[in-house]
């Protein structure tokens, strides 16, 4: 939902329904990180209503697009986190795996205390 | 230039990884992108749980609802979370939530017939779905020398009897806790620890140790070939200032200095089984995207609506 004017599209409240400051922070950070935007900012009405709005205002960009490249860069940084977090387990689970032959390799008898992965 | 936004993208390195517990950093980025991390793997990544009892007999000396809440707490493996739906969204059955897509139907049956008392467990709990079961709590390092138990749910005399017909159902922590497949997600900003030497070196070797000692978690220490003060763990500092306190006290301000890194954060995930640690990490980064795909395709602009007065109200002369 935005509440804007008709005249002026560069600056724009975005009442979102049932979020909270999960996503309104991190929206709100990436924002931030927009050279375009000169002032946004969240708020939530009342902390039993499940709603928070979002007020971008951008120097001469439709605040609504802004919002929608935010959500985008906010996306991609997700999807960054994924692919590296899914290559650092891979690599830790080799790097452990090669510690797990060494050692057994290296003992004769069967470490009890030898934890599993 | 237009269209160059600051964006950074971050960095993960994993230190610990078990079943059910996972230590990462997370380097160049912001607190509130973790801080979103962590909120979604507590409240918003979907698991099963069981939702519907149906008792038939129950002549134990809990009663009916005691018993319903301590199954619904049970942890059930749910890897097929993600992909099931919600009951209310299901259109395969007629709205019951009952169907073989949306839900998973558990059965217990017992009967105490000796004179010991009979201990009913989730183990007792048989699920119509084998990927779907009570989790398993065994230890390898095998600290329980009898065989392994799982969670008891009530405790039956001779005669007493229970027998009843549950189904577990998809939902979400923040309708209810039952359904978080986080026990705790933490994270903490990565200390800086920078020791002034000159002025170290003007403590006696008695101060020096007073000075390792006033901290509550092992921090500092004595390093035995050089008599210098070093920083031997920095990240079971826990932001207590009691070393600063301490290092005022005897008189030399700014002995150490520790900050607190801004975009570096050292995640600690624990689940309660239901979810791999891992899965549960990539699973919420997956349930963040989703939201903010919902944000970005969302074309609705209601006009003239009752809550824009109250948002008009709120915002002063927004």
């Amino acid at each position: 939902m935005e509440h804007g004017s008709f005249t002026d599209n560069s600056v724009a409240t975005f009442s979102l329904t049932d979020e909270d400051h999960t996503i309104a922070n991190a929206v709100r950070f990436t924002l931030n990180q927009d050279p375009r935007v000169t002032f946004c900012g969240y708020s939530i009405p009342h902390p039993s209503e499940a709603r928070v709005n979002i007020r971008v205002e951008t120097t001469g960009d439709p605040a609504r697009e802004v919002l929608k490249d935010a959500c985008q860069n906010l996306m991609l940084m997700c999807r960054h986190v994924r692919c590296t977090f899914d290559k650092a387990v891979e690599d830790f689970k080799a790097s452990n795996a090669v510690k797990a032959m060494k050692i057994d390799s290296q003992d004769s008898s069967g470490d009890d205390s030898e934890e599993s992965e | 230039m237009e269209g160059i936004s600051y964006q950074r993208f971050p960095k993960v390195k994993i230190r610990e990884l078990k079943d059910d517990y996972a230590k990462f950093e997370l380097r160049d980025t912001d607190a509130s992108m973790a801080n979103a991390l962590r909120r979604v793997m507590i409240s918003e990544v979907p698991t099963i749980a069981i939702d519907l009892v149906e008792i038939e007999v129950n002549s134990s000396v809990l009663n009916d609802e005691f018993i319903a809440h301590r199954l619904g707490l049970i942890p059930l493996t749910s890897e097929r979370a993600m992909s099931m739906r919600f009951s209310r969204d299901c259109d395969a059955c007629d709205g019951d939530g009952q169907c073989e897509f949306c839900s998973v139907e558990f059965h217990l049956r017992a009967k105490c017939i000796s004179d010991q008392t009979l201990d009913v467990t989730s183990k007792d709990l048989y699920s119509s779905d084998h990927t779907v079961v009570p989790v398993d709590f065994t230890d390898n390092a095998g600290y329980d020398s009898t065989e392994p138990r799982g969670i008891i749910i009530v405790k039956l005399r001779r005669g007493q009897e229970l027998r009843l017909r549950a189904i577990a159902r998809k939902g979400i922590g923040k309708d209810h806790a039952k359904w978080s497949p986080a026990a705790t997600v933490t994270f903490m900003y990565e200390p800086e620890i920078h020791i002034n030497e000159d002025l170290m070196e003007s403590l006696t070797l008695e101060e020096k140790l007073s000075f390792v000692e006033s901290s509550p978690t092992k921090v500092f220490d004595i390093d035995p070939n050089t008599q210098q003060v070093v920083v031997v763990d920095p990240e079971a500092y826990t932001y207590d200032d009691e070393v600063l306190k301490k290092a005022e006290a005897m008189g030399k301000p700014g002995l150490v200095e520790i900050y607190a890194k801004e975009d570096s954060f050292i995640f600690t995930v624990e689940s309660t089984g239901a979810i791999k640690a891992s899965q549960l990490v990539l699973n919420a980064i997956e349930i963040l995207k989703q939201k903010l795909d919902a944000v970005r395709l969302s074309e609705d602009t209601v006009e003239a609506d009752d809550q824009f007065g109250e948002l008009g109200a709120h915002m002063q002369g927004g």
